[in-house]
Protein backbone atom coordinates (compact mmCIF):
# COMPACT_ATOMS: atom_id res chain seq x y z
CA UNK A 1 0.00 0.00 0.00
CA UNK A 2 2.80 2.06 0.68
CA UNK A 3 6.29 1.95 -1.20
CA UNK A 4 9.21 3.98 -0.97
CA UNK A 5 12.06 3.27 -3.18
CA UNK A 6 15.09 4.43 -2.93
CA UNK A 7 13.81 8.11 -1.77
CA UNK A 8 16.21 11.03 -1.09
CA UNK A 9 15.08 14.89 -0.63
CA UNK A 10 17.66 17.59 -0.56
CA UNK A 11 17.28 21.36 -0.01
CA UNK A 12 19.85 22.85 -1.71
CA UNK A 13 22.99 20.83 -1.25
CA UNK A 14 21.70 19.82 2.17
CA UNK A 15 20.74 16.11 2.00
CA UNK A 16 17.55 15.71 4.43
CA UNK A 17 16.78 12.33 2.99
CA UNK A 18 19.25 9.27 2.12
CA UNK A 19 17.88 6.67 -0.14
CA UNK A 20 15.29 5.53 2.08
CA UNK A 21 13.55 2.15 0.65
CA UNK A 22 10.37 0.24 2.91
CA UNK A 23 7.41 -0.65 2.15
CA UNK A 24 3.85 -0.86 4.19
CA UNK A 25 0.83 -3.45 3.85
CA UNK A 26 -2.54 -3.37 4.28
CA UNK A 27 -3.64 -3.81 7.82
CA UNK A 28 -0.46 -3.54 8.92
CA UNK A 29 0.87 -0.54 11.53
CA UNK A 30 4.23 0.25 10.77
CA UNK A 31 5.47 2.55 13.92
CA UNK A 32 8.10 5.12 12.43
CA UNK A 33 11.14 6.12 15.06
CA UNK A 34 13.60 8.94 15.19
CA UNK A 35 14.58 11.83 17.73
CA UNK A 36 13.56 15.36 16.09
CA UNK A 37 15.13 16.13 12.99
CA UNK A 38 15.46 12.27 11.95
CA UNK A 39 13.51 12.80 8.90
CA UNK A 40 10.27 11.64 9.97
CA UNK A 41 7.66 14.34 8.95
CA UNK A 42 9.80 15.30 5.87
CA UNK A 43 9.10 11.41 4.90
CA UNK A 44 5.51 11.21 5.70
CA UNK A 45 4.88 14.61 3.95
CA UNK A 46 6.81 13.34 0.72
CA UNK A 47 4.10 10.03 1.20
CA UNK A 48 1.57 12.07 1.41
CA UNK A 49 2.24 14.40 -1.55
CA UNK A 50 2.96 17.33 0.40
CA UNK A 51 6.22 18.13 -1.36
CA UNK A 52 8.20 15.70 -4.03
CA UNK A 53 11.48 13.93 -3.53
CA UNK A 54 14.32 14.75 -5.47
CA UNK A 55 14.77 11.28 -6.65
CA UNK A 56 13.15 7.56 -5.91
CA UNK A 57 9.78 6.69 -6.05
CA UNK A 58 7.20 7.26 -3.88
CA UNK A 59 3.34 4.96 -4.52
CA UNK A 60 0.58 5.14 -2.05
CA UNK A 61 -2.00 2.64 -2.93
CA UNK A 62 -0.37 1.26 -6.08
CA UNK A 63 -0.36 4.77 -7.41
CA UNK A 64 2.76 6.69 -7.82
CA UNK A 65 2.69 10.03 -6.10
CA UNK A 66 4.67 11.80 -9.23
CA UNK A 67 2.51 10.97 -11.69
CA UNK A 68 -0.84 10.39 -9.84
CA UNK A 69 -1.11 11.88 -6.64
CA UNK A 70 -4.45 14.06 -7.46
CA UNK A 71 -5.81 10.04 -7.42
CA UNK A 72 -3.23 8.80 -4.49
CA UNK A 73 -4.88 11.56 -2.37
CA UNK A 74 -8.54 10.23 -2.41
CA UNK A 75 -7.39 6.98 -0.85
CA UNK A 76 -4.90 8.77 1.62
CA UNK A 77 -5.85 10.05 5.23
CA UNK A 78 -2.77 12.34 6.68
CA UNK A 79 -2.98 14.34 10.00
CA UNK A 80 0.09 16.03 10.36
CA UNK A 81 2.61 16.99 12.99
CA UNK A 82 0.33 20.34 13.48
CA UNK A 83 -3.20 19.43 13.08
CA UNK A 84 -4.22 21.49 9.90
CA UNK A 85 -7.15 23.48 11.23
CA UNK A 86 -9.15 26.58 10.62
CA UNK A 87 -9.56 28.14 13.79
CA UNK A 88 -12.61 29.96 12.91
CA UNK A 89 -14.85 26.94 11.81
CA UNK A 90 -16.67 24.53 14.14
CA UNK A 91 -16.12 21.43 13.95
CA UNK A 92 -18.81 20.01 11.49
CA UNK A 93 -18.51 22.77 8.72
CA UNK A 94 -14.33 21.74 8.94
CA UNK A 95 -14.77 18.03 8.71
CA UNK A 96 -18.00 18.56 5.77
CA UNK A 97 -15.58 20.69 3.96
CA UNK A 98 -12.71 17.84 4.01
CA UNK A 99 -15.43 15.15 3.83
CA UNK A 100 -16.64 17.09 0.16
CA UNK A 101 -13.02 17.33 -0.92
CA UNK A 102 -12.16 13.58 -0.52
CA UNK A 103 -15.37 12.79 -2.22
CA UNK A 104 -17.98 11.80 0.10
CA UNK A 105 -21.25 12.21 -1.56
CA UNK A 106 -24.08 14.21 -0.04
CA UNK A 107 -26.15 11.36 0.72
CA UNK A 108 -23.33 9.54 2.34
CA UNK A 109 -21.92 12.47 4.00
CA UNK A 110 -23.98 12.65 7.45
CA UNK A 111 -23.14 8.99 8.78
CA UNK A 112 -19.50 9.30 7.28
CA UNK A 113 -19.72 12.63 9.67
CA UNK A 114 -20.99 10.92 12.56
CA UNK A 115 -18.88 7.49 12.03
CA UNK A 116 -15.51 9.76 12.71
CA UNK A 117 -17.29 12.30 15.09
CA UNK A 118 -17.94 9.03 16.91
CA UNK A 119 -14.47 7.06 16.57
CA UNK A 120 -12.81 10.10 17.80
CA UNK A 121 -15.04 10.87 20.65
CA UNK A 122 -16.19 14.92 19.43
CA UNK A 123 -19.85 14.40 20.25
CA UNK A 124 -19.35 17.57 22.77
CA UNK A 125 -17.91 19.90 20.36
CA UNK A 126 -19.48 19.12 17.04
CA UNK A 127 -20.89 22.97 17.10
CA UNK A 128 -17.79 24.52 18.70
CA UNK A 129 -15.60 26.62 16.77
CA UNK A 130 -12.29 25.04 16.13
CA UNK A 131 -9.80 28.05 18.14
CA UNK A 132 -11.91 27.22 21.36
CA UNK A 133 -11.07 23.87 21.55
CA UNK A 134 -8.46 22.17 23.68
CA UNK A 135 -5.43 20.84 22.47
CA UNK A 136 -6.21 17.48 23.18
CA UNK A 137 -9.32 17.91 21.01
CA UNK A 138 -7.59 19.82 18.23
CA UNK A 139 -5.76 16.65 18.01
CA UNK A 140 -8.58 14.52 17.62
CA UNK A 141 -10.33 17.08 15.29
CA UNK A 142 -7.38 16.24 13.17
CA UNK A 143 -7.39 12.39 13.62
CA UNK A 144 -11.27 12.60 12.72
CA UNK A 145 -10.21 14.62 8.99
CA UNK A 146 -7.41 11.78 8.51
CA UNK A 147 -10.23 9.00 9.01
CA UNK A 148 -12.98 10.42 6.40
CA UNK A 149 -13.83 8.75 3.42
CA UNK A 150 -12.11 5.46 4.75
CA UNK A 151 -8.82 5.74 3.17
CA UNK A 152 -6.22 2.38 2.42
CA UNK A 153 -3.39 4.24 3.79
CA UNK A 154 -2.98 6.30 7.37
CA UNK A 155 -0.03 9.09 7.49
CA UNK A 156 0.21 9.83 11.47
CA UNK A 157 2.54 12.30 12.44
CA UNK A 158 2.39 11.62 16.58
CA UNK A 159 -1.46 11.21 17.05
CA UNK A 160 -1.00 11.13 20.52
CA UNK A 161 0.81 14.11 21.15
CA UNK A 162 -0.96 16.75 23.82
CA UNK A 163 -4.03 14.33 24.93
CA UNK A 164 -4.79 12.57 28.41
CA UNK A 165 -3.48 9.08 29.11
CA UNK A 166 -7.42 8.12 28.84
CA UNK A 167 -7.68 10.11 24.92
CA UNK A 168 -4.37 8.25 24.51
CA UNK A 169 -5.74 4.92 25.16
CA UNK A 170 -9.03 5.79 23.13
CA UNK A 171 -6.78 7.08 20.56
CA UNK A 172 -5.01 4.04 20.12
CA UNK A 173 -7.88 1.92 19.77
CA UNK A 174 -9.60 3.79 17.18
CA UNK A 175 -6.14 3.37 15.05
CA UNK A 176 -5.36 -0.38 16.17
CA UNK A 177 -9.28 -0.38 14.31
CA UNK A 178 -8.92 0.97 11.28
CA UNK A 179 -5.19 -0.16 10.89
CA UNK A 180 -7.02 -3.54 10.40
CA UNK A 181 -8.28 -2.83 7.21
CA UNK A 182 -5.44 0.02 6.32
CA UNK A 183 -2.12 0.63 5.35
CA UNK A 184 -0.96 2.60 8.86
CA UNK A 185 2.38 4.74 9.40
CA UNK A 186 2.52 6.22 12.50
CA UNK A 187 5.60 8.28 13.71
CA UNK A 188 5.66 8.37 17.13
CA UNK A 189 8.15 9.47 20.62
CA UNK A 190 6.20 7.30 22.63
CA UNK A 191 7.87 3.66 22.54
CA UNK A 192 5.66 1.29 24.48
CA UNK A 193 2.92 2.62 21.91
CA UNK A 194 4.92 1.03 19.06
CA UNK A 195 5.11 -1.57 21.19
CA UNK A 196 1.51 -1.82 21.83
CA UNK A 197 0.15 -1.44 18.29
CA UNK A 198 2.47 -1.70 15.99
CA UNK A 199 3.64 -4.70 13.92
CA UNK A 200 7.01 -3.34 12.77
CA UNK A 201 8.87 -0.53 13.59
CA UNK A 202 11.07 1.69 11.17
CA UNK A 203 13.84 3.38 13.38
CA UNK A 204 14.81 6.66 11.29
CA UNK A 205 18.24 8.74 12.04
CA UNK A 206 20.26 11.37 9.81
CA UNK A 207 17.58 10.43 7.31
CA UNK A 208 19.13 7.24 6.73
CA UNK A 209 16.51 4.11 7.69
CA UNK A 210 18.61 2.03 9.92
CA UNK A 211 16.65 -0.88 10.82
CA UNK A 212 12.69 -2.07 9.75
CA UNK A 213 11.35 -5.00 11.83
CA UNK A 214 9.21 -6.10 14.20
CA UNK A 215 9.30 -5.11 17.75
CA UNK A 216 10.60 -8.34 19.11
CA UNK A 217 12.79 -9.17 16.02
CA UNK A 218 14.62 -5.50 16.74
CA UNK A 219 15.14 -6.96 20.57
CA UNK A 220 15.94 -10.28 19.44
CA UNK A 221 18.97 -8.65 16.95
CA UNK A 222 20.15 -7.24 19.51
CA UNK A 223 20.00 -10.19 21.78
CA UNK A 224 24.23 -10.37 21.83
CA UNK A 225 24.19 -7.60 23.89
CA UNK A 226 22.16 -9.16 26.66
CA UNK A 227 23.42 -8.45 30.14
CA UNK A 228 23.37 -10.89 33.13
CA UNK A 229 23.56 -9.44 36.78
CA UNK A 230 24.52 -11.12 39.56
CA UNK A 231 24.76 -10.05 43.22
CA UNK A 232 26.52 -12.13 45.66
CA UNK A 233 28.30 -12.21 48.69
CA UNK A 234 31.96 -13.15 47.08
CA UNK A 235 35.49 -11.84 46.53
CA UNK A 236 35.70 -9.51 43.56
CA UNK A 237 38.27 -10.95 42.15
CA UNK A 238 37.48 -14.48 42.19
CA UNK A 239 34.37 -14.17 40.92
CA UNK A 240 35.09 -12.51 37.90
CA UNK A 241 37.84 -15.47 37.02
CA UNK A 242 34.56 -17.76 37.99
CA UNK A 243 32.48 -15.91 36.02
CA UNK A 244 34.70 -15.27 32.45
CA UNK A 245 35.39 -19.41 32.93
CA UNK A 246 31.61 -19.98 32.20
CA UNK A 247 30.51 -20.58 28.62
CA UNK A 248 28.74 -17.47 26.85
CA UNK A 249 30.34 -15.27 29.12
CA UNK A 250 32.34 -12.75 26.65
CA UNK A 251 32.90 -10.20 29.89
CA UNK A 252 32.36 -9.53 33.04
CA UNK A 253 32.56 -5.62 35.02
CA UNK A 254 32.74 -6.12 38.78
CA UNK A 255 31.57 -3.21 41.42
CA UNK A 256 31.67 -3.61 45.24
CA UNK A 257 28.53 -3.30 47.17
CA UNK A 258 28.32 -2.38 51.01
CA UNK A 259 27.62 -5.36 53.29
CA UNK A 260 30.26 -7.38 51.52
CA UNK A 261 28.03 -7.85 48.39
CA UNK A 262 29.80 -7.57 44.46
CA UNK A 263 27.81 -6.77 41.66
CA UNK A 264 28.77 -8.38 38.66
CA UNK A 265 27.54 -7.47 35.63
CA UNK A 266 28.01 -10.37 32.72
CA UNK A 267 27.75 -9.55 29.08
CA UNK A 268 26.56 -12.77 27.75
CA UNK A 269 26.08 -14.49 23.89
CA UNK A 270 22.66 -15.14 22.82
CA UNK A 271 21.52 -18.68 24.05
CA UNK A 272 19.33 -20.22 26.70
CA UNK A 273 20.20 -21.81 29.78
CA UNK A 274 23.05 -19.41 30.01
CA UNK A 275 21.67 -17.94 33.67
CA UNK A 276 21.77 -21.38 34.94
CA UNK A 277 25.27 -22.00 34.38
CA UNK A 278 26.17 -18.56 36.29
CA UNK A 279 23.78 -19.73 38.91
CA UNK A 280 25.54 -23.36 39.63
CA UNK A 281 29.25 -21.61 39.43
CA UNK A 282 28.34 -18.73 41.96
CA UNK A 283 26.08 -21.00 43.98
CA UNK A 284 28.98 -23.68 44.48
CA UNK A 285 31.59 -21.75 46.20
CA UNK A 286 29.31 -17.96 47.59
CA UNK A 287 26.01 -16.88 48.67
CA UNK A 288 23.88 -15.68 45.58
CA UNK A 289 21.25 -12.93 46.28
CA UNK A 290 20.20 -11.79 42.80
CA UNK A 291 20.61 -13.02 39.13
CA UNK A 292 18.80 -11.35 36.33
CA UNK A 293 19.32 -11.42 32.65
CA UNK A 294 18.17 -7.87 31.38
CA UNK A 295 16.30 -7.94 27.73
CA UNK A 296 16.91 -4.98 26.02
CA UNK A 297 13.96 -3.31 26.29
CA UNK A 298 12.93 -1.26 22.24
CA UNK A 299 13.97 1.86 23.62
CA UNK A 300 17.31 0.43 24.45
CA UNK A 301 17.40 -0.69 20.97
CA UNK A 302 16.31 2.26 19.67
CA UNK A 303 18.98 3.88 21.42
CA UNK A 304 21.57 2.05 20.25
CA UNK A 305 20.84 2.33 16.67
CA UNK A 306 20.88 5.87 17.19
CA UNK A 307 23.34 6.63 19.32
CA UNK A 308 25.70 4.36 16.51
CA UNK A 309 24.35 6.76 13.53
CA UNK A 310 25.47 9.60 15.77
CA UNK A 311 28.71 8.52 16.41
CA UNK A 312 29.60 7.23 13.25
CA UNK A 313 28.54 10.46 11.72
CA UNK A 314 31.06 12.37 14.45
CA UNK A 315 33.95 10.54 13.25
CA UNK A 316 33.11 10.93 9.61
CA UNK B 1 -15.34 21.50 -10.05
CA UNK B 2 -16.39 19.40 -6.99
CA UNK B 3 -12.88 21.30 -5.33
CA UNK B 4 -13.70 24.16 -6.06
CA UNK B 5 -16.91 24.67 -4.68
CA UNK B 6 -15.43 23.39 -1.54
CA UNK B 7 -12.72 25.50 -1.12
CA UNK B 8 -14.91 28.64 -2.51
CA UNK B 9 -17.46 27.74 0.70
CA UNK B 10 -15.07 27.60 2.88
CA UNK B 11 -13.30 30.60 1.87
CA UNK B 12 -17.11 32.95 2.23
CA UNK B 13 -17.06 31.56 5.40
CA UNK B 14 -13.69 32.19 6.67
CA UNK B 15 -14.79 35.88 5.65
CA UNK B 16 -17.77 36.03 7.19
CA UNK B 17 -17.18 34.96 10.62
CA UNK B 18 -13.64 36.95 10.45
CA UNK B 19 -13.94 40.88 10.78
CA UNK B 20 -12.44 41.48 7.64
CA UNK B 21 -15.33 40.90 5.08
CA UNK B 22 -17.42 43.15 7.25
CA UNK B 23 -14.08 46.16 7.72
CA UNK B 24 -13.76 46.12 4.01
CA UNK B 25 -17.02 46.82 2.85
CA UNK B 26 -17.81 49.21 5.55
CA UNK B 27 -14.92 51.12 4.96
CA UNK B 28 -15.53 50.82 1.34
CA UNK B 29 -19.27 51.95 1.42
CA UNK B 30 -18.30 54.61 4.13
CA UNK B 31 -15.93 56.21 1.81
CA UNK B 32 -18.25 55.38 -1.56
CA UNK B 33 -21.22 57.15 0.35
CA UNK B 34 -18.66 60.16 0.92
CA UNK B 35 -17.44 60.33 -2.64
CA UNK B 36 -20.65 60.28 -4.14
CA UNK B 37 -22.02 63.13 -1.33
CA UNK B 38 -18.84 65.23 -2.10
CA UNK B 39 -19.02 64.85 -6.49
CA UNK B 40 -22.99 65.24 -6.98
CA UNK B 41 -24.15 67.34 -4.01
CA UNK B 42 -21.20 70.13 -4.02
CA UNK B 43 -21.02 70.34 -7.34
CA UNK B 44 -24.52 69.74 -8.81
CA UNK B 45 -23.60 67.43 -11.35
CA UNK B 46 -25.82 64.02 -11.72
CA UNK B 47 -23.13 61.85 -12.96
CA UNK B 48 -21.20 58.89 -11.29
CA UNK B 49 -17.52 59.53 -13.11
CA UNK B 50 -15.95 61.67 -10.94
CA UNK B 51 -17.11 58.71 -7.69
CA UNK B 52 -15.94 55.68 -10.41
CA UNK B 53 -12.57 57.43 -10.04
CA UNK B 54 -12.78 57.38 -6.27
CA UNK B 55 -14.07 54.32 -6.20
CA UNK B 56 -11.06 52.73 -8.17
CA UNK B 57 -8.38 54.12 -5.90
CA UNK B 58 -10.42 53.40 -2.91
CA UNK B 59 -10.86 49.52 -3.77
CA UNK B 60 -6.82 49.79 -4.64
CA UNK B 61 -6.17 50.76 -1.29
CA UNK B 62 -8.75 48.11 0.38
CA UNK B 63 -8.07 45.37 -2.18
CA UNK B 64 -5.35 43.86 -0.28
CA UNK B 65 -6.91 43.54 3.31
CA UNK B 66 -9.28 40.90 1.17
CA UNK B 67 -6.32 39.24 -0.60
CA UNK B 68 -3.64 39.22 2.07
CA UNK B 69 -4.79 36.19 4.24
CA UNK B 70 -5.31 33.71 0.95
CA UNK B 71 -2.02 31.86 1.39
CA UNK B 72 -0.28 33.87 3.71
CA UNK B 73 -3.25 32.57 5.95
CA UNK B 74 -2.78 28.63 5.26
CA UNK B 75 0.67 28.77 5.96
CA UNK B 76 0.58 30.01 8.98
CA UNK B 77 -2.07 28.16 10.87
CA UNK B 78 0.06 25.21 8.70
CA UNK B 79 -3.32 24.42 6.77
CA UNK B 80 -1.83 24.48 3.50
CA UNK B 81 -0.64 21.29 4.24
CA UNK B 82 -4.46 20.07 4.39
CA UNK B 83 -5.01 21.17 0.62
CA UNK B 84 -1.60 19.98 -1.11
CA UNK B 85 -2.44 16.30 0.58
CA UNK B 86 -6.27 16.58 -0.11
CA UNK B 87 -7.64 15.43 -3.92
CA UNK B 88 -7.16 19.24 -4.88
CA UNK B 89 -5.54 20.08 -8.01
CA UNK B 90 -3.51 23.33 -7.35
CA UNK B 91 -5.03 25.41 -9.70
CA UNK B 92 -8.93 24.64 -8.38
CA UNK B 93 -7.09 26.03 -4.90
CA UNK B 94 -6.21 29.02 -6.97
CA UNK B 95 -9.59 29.41 -8.87
CA UNK B 96 -11.78 28.42 -5.66
CA UNK B 97 -10.00 31.23 -3.50
CA UNK B 98 -10.14 33.59 -6.07
CA UNK B 99 -13.72 32.75 -6.47
CA UNK B 100 -14.45 33.97 -2.62
CA UNK B 101 -12.77 37.02 -3.14
CA UNK B 102 -14.10 37.85 -5.88
CA UNK B 103 -17.68 37.86 -4.81
CA UNK B 104 -16.10 40.23 -1.54
CA UNK B 105 -16.13 42.40 -4.36
CA UNK B 106 -19.27 41.82 -6.03
CA UNK B 107 -20.78 42.72 -2.55
CA UNK B 108 -18.92 45.56 -2.14
CA UNK B 109 -19.92 46.78 -6.14
CA UNK B 110 -23.46 45.68 -5.64
CA UNK B 111 -23.58 47.75 -1.86
CA UNK B 112 -22.70 51.48 -3.87
CA UNK B 113 -25.84 50.64 -5.80
CA UNK B 114 -27.63 52.58 -3.39
CA UNK B 115 -25.84 55.79 -4.27
CA UNK B 116 -27.72 55.16 -7.67
CA UNK B 117 -31.05 56.03 -5.63
CA UNK B 118 -31.00 59.98 -5.28
CA UNK B 119 -29.15 59.87 -8.40
CA UNK B 120 -32.14 58.40 -10.36
CA UNK B 121 -34.54 60.41 -8.04
CA UNK B 122 -33.16 63.81 -8.44
CA UNK B 123 -31.24 63.44 -11.89
CA UNK B 124 -31.01 62.35 -14.98
CA UNK B 125 -28.27 60.00 -15.10
CA UNK B 126 -27.13 57.92 -18.58
CA UNK B 127 -27.70 53.70 -17.73
CA UNK B 128 -24.98 53.20 -20.45
CA UNK B 129 -22.38 54.70 -18.70
CA UNK B 130 -23.60 53.68 -15.31
CA UNK B 131 -23.27 50.23 -16.29
CA UNK B 132 -20.47 50.34 -18.27
CA UNK B 133 -18.68 52.12 -15.30
CA UNK B 134 -19.64 49.14 -13.13
CA UNK B 135 -18.40 46.89 -15.35
CA UNK B 136 -15.10 48.59 -15.85
CA UNK B 137 -14.83 48.56 -12.02
CA UNK B 138 -15.50 44.80 -11.25
CA UNK B 139 -13.09 43.99 -14.21
CA UNK B 140 -10.14 46.04 -12.23
CA UNK B 141 -11.01 45.08 -9.32
CA UNK B 142 -10.85 41.22 -10.67
CA UNK B 143 -7.33 41.90 -11.85
CA UNK B 144 -6.27 43.38 -8.71
CA UNK B 145 -7.89 40.55 -6.44
CA UNK B 146 -5.37 38.09 -8.80
CA UNK B 147 -2.17 40.25 -8.55
CA UNK B 148 -2.81 40.18 -4.27
CA UNK B 149 -3.75 36.64 -4.10
CA UNK B 150 -0.43 36.31 -6.00
CA UNK B 151 1.64 38.29 -3.65
CA UNK B 152 -0.62 36.61 -0.61
CA UNK B 153 1.06 33.07 -2.03
CA UNK B 154 4.63 34.47 -1.93
CA UNK B 155 4.87 34.87 2.12
CA UNK B 156 3.52 33.38 5.52
CA UNK B 157 3.11 37.24 6.98
CA UNK B 158 -0.22 38.57 5.93
CA UNK B 159 0.92 42.23 6.55
CA UNK B 160 3.80 41.83 3.99
CA UNK B 161 1.42 40.27 1.42
CA UNK B 162 -0.60 43.79 1.73
CA UNK B 163 2.51 46.03 1.97
CA UNK B 164 4.19 44.41 -1.54
CA UNK B 165 0.15 44.32 -2.84
CA UNK B 166 -0.64 48.37 -2.28
CA UNK B 167 2.64 49.76 -3.79
CA UNK B 168 2.07 47.46 -7.22
CA UNK B 169 -1.22 48.35 -7.55
CA UNK B 170 -0.82 51.73 -7.12
CA UNK B 171 1.71 51.05 -9.82
CA UNK B 172 -0.42 50.26 -12.05
CA UNK B 173 -2.66 53.11 -11.42
CA UNK B 174 -0.47 55.94 -11.78
CA UNK B 175 2.32 54.15 -14.46
CA UNK B 176 -0.30 56.35 -16.92
CA UNK B 177 1.13 59.60 -15.85
CA UNK B 178 4.49 58.70 -16.75
CA UNK B 179 3.73 59.29 -20.26
CA UNK B 180 4.16 62.72 -19.85
CA UNK B 181 7.64 62.02 -19.29
CA UNK B 182 8.69 60.08 -22.34
CA UNK B 183 9.83 60.55 -25.37
CA UNK B 184 10.21 57.45 -27.12
CA UNK B 185 6.12 56.50 -28.09
CA UNK B 186 7.02 52.96 -27.68
CA UNK B 187 7.35 53.55 -23.81
CA UNK B 188 4.17 55.76 -23.73
CA UNK B 189 2.18 53.34 -25.29
CA UNK B 190 3.85 50.86 -22.87
CA UNK B 191 2.67 53.10 -20.18
CA UNK B 192 -0.79 53.85 -21.34
CA UNK B 193 -1.27 49.95 -21.74
CA UNK B 194 -0.31 49.03 -18.16
CA UNK B 195 -2.49 51.75 -17.10
CA UNK B 196 -5.32 50.07 -14.71
CA UNK B 197 -6.82 53.95 -14.21
CA UNK B 198 -6.59 54.67 -18.16
CA UNK B 199 -8.59 51.96 -19.33
CA UNK B 200 -10.74 52.34 -16.08
CA UNK B 201 -10.63 56.06 -17.72
CA UNK B 202 -12.39 54.84 -20.88
CA UNK B 203 -15.39 52.59 -19.10
CA UNK B 204 -15.82 55.57 -16.97
CA UNK B 205 -16.64 57.34 -20.14
CA UNK B 206 -18.93 54.88 -21.42
CA UNK B 207 -16.65 53.16 -23.74
CA UNK B 208 -16.43 49.44 -23.80
CA UNK B 209 -13.52 48.68 -25.22
CA UNK B 210 -12.83 45.23 -26.12
CA UNK B 211 -8.71 45.99 -25.70
CA UNK B 212 -9.35 47.10 -22.41
CA UNK B 213 -11.56 44.28 -21.22
CA UNK B 214 -8.26 42.01 -22.71
CA UNK B 215 -6.44 43.50 -20.77
CA UNK B 216 -7.69 42.85 -17.39
CA UNK B 217 -8.91 39.15 -18.06
CA UNK B 218 -5.29 38.59 -19.19
CA UNK B 219 -3.67 40.67 -16.02
CA UNK B 220 -6.31 37.94 -14.28
CA UNK B 221 -5.00 34.89 -16.27
CA UNK B 222 -0.98 35.65 -15.85
CA UNK B 223 -1.45 36.46 -11.62
CA UNK B 224 -3.59 32.92 -11.49
CA UNK B 225 -1.44 31.19 -13.68
CA UNK B 226 1.97 32.46 -11.58
CA UNK B 227 0.05 32.14 -8.75
CA UNK B 228 -0.81 28.00 -9.60
CA UNK B 229 3.07 27.96 -11.02
CA UNK B 230 4.24 29.30 -7.75
CA UNK B 231 2.31 26.77 -5.69
CA UNK B 232 3.21 23.83 -7.65
CA UNK B 233 7.32 24.84 -7.74
CA UNK B 234 6.90 25.15 -4.13
CA UNK B 235 6.14 21.58 -3.74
Amino acid sequence: MIKLESVTKRYGSRTIIHDVSFSVSKGEIVGFLGPNGAGKTTTMRMIAGATTPTSGRVTVAGLDMATHNHDAAQRLGYLPEHPPLYDVLDVTTYLRFVAKVKGVQRHAMQSELDRVIAACRLEAVVTREIYKLSKGYRQRVGLAQALLGKPDVLLLDEPTAGLDPGQIQETREVIRTFGEHAAVLLSTHILPEVTLICQRVAIINGGRLLAIDSPVGLQQASEQTNNVLIEASAEAGSLREELLGVQGVTAVTVTALPNDLVRAECQVEAQSGIEARIARVVAVRWSLHRLERQQPTLENVFLRYVNQTSQQREAA
Amino acid sequence: MNGILAIYRKEMIQYFRSPIAYFVVSVFLLGTGYFFLYNVFSTGIGTMNETFRNMGLLLITLIPLVTMRLFSGEYTGRTMELLTTLPLKTWEIVLGKYLGALTILLVMTMATGINLIPLYLFGNPETKTILSGYIGFILMGMACLAIGQFFSSLTQNQIVAALITIPVLLAFWFVGHLQAYQNSPGLRELFGYLSFSLHFSDFIRGLLRSEAVAFYLAVVAVALTLNTSYLQWRR
